[in-house]
């Protein structure tokens, strides 16, 4: 299992969790977070924006569908433009549903 | 040193605190975060609240086959020594277990590195 966390723009989060859905992966989290790149903001005249509003999606899937996830969250989250998001994927050891207290997705 | 990250209902958060401390975990993350599962939402805010729940809520338009994008959860995120895992999972199902749809998930991921800001230490000794 691997964990993919994706910080996208808040106006593309909604279509991105929606395509994700579209192709199997439904459950996710979603939370609104503040960030900025290497960029280090963003200089507008005499006004430096340091932190950008963001959303980060979490969601956990099993190791072969992890390509899939990575491709759809960049072809719907990319604009093309400074701040599109980064995404991380980390190695979950277990996951357990607390409903059923079994050790699966 | 692993991470234990748990979503579960927001009205279960202070139980879960209390379990928790009971079995010495007292450090933990609390974020406040929308998610949903395999079902998709089903159930809308009468499956946020355990269902046993509803009738004392007074749900007056209460659909079953409602669905909500997104229903608020709590997020606890708690990092153990290797060999607490196991227990905090179990008194985290305990903590939270109703038997309905909506319960959360638990993962468990391990951490490479962990360094206490106020000492510079790191490794298993800035876990407490």
């Amino acid at each position: 299992m691997k964990m993919i966390r994706a910080i996208v723009r808040p106006e593309k989060s909604e279509t991105v969790a929606e395509k994700l859905a579209e192709a199997g992966i439904v459950s996710m989290t979603k939370m609104h977070v503040f960030g900025r790149g290497k960029t280090k903001g963003l200089q507008v005249g005499d006004i430096r924006y340091d932190e950008f509003p963001k959303v980060m999606l979490l969601t956990v899937v099993p190791d072969e569908a992890v390509e899939k996830a990575v491709e759809i969250i960049i072809e719907v989250g990319k604009t093309g433009n400074i701040g599109d998001g980064k995404v991380f994927i980390s190695a979950v050891e277990a996951a357990y549903t607390v409903r059923t207290s079994e050790a699966e997705l | 040193m692993k991470e234990i990250i748990a979503i579960v209902r927001r009205h279960q958060v202070p139980a879960s605190k209390k379990a928790l401390e009971e079995a010495g975990f007292n450090a933990l993350t609390i974020q406040s975060v929308e998610g949903r599962g395999k079902q998709k939402g089903v159930g809308g805010w009468a499956a946020e609240v355990d269902p046993h729940l509803n009738p004392l809520l007074k749900h007056e338009t209460y659909v079953q086959e409602a669905e909500m994008k997104w229903i608020p959860k709590r997020m606890l995120t708690l990092v153990l020594q290797d060999d607490e895992v196991s227990k905090a999972v179990d008194v985290l199902i305990k903590a939270n277990q109703t038997g309905h749809i909506g319960d959360g998930k638990i993962f468990v991921c391990s951490l490479e590195e962990v360094v206490r800001v106020r000492t510079g230490e790191n490794g298993p000794r800035a876990v407490s």
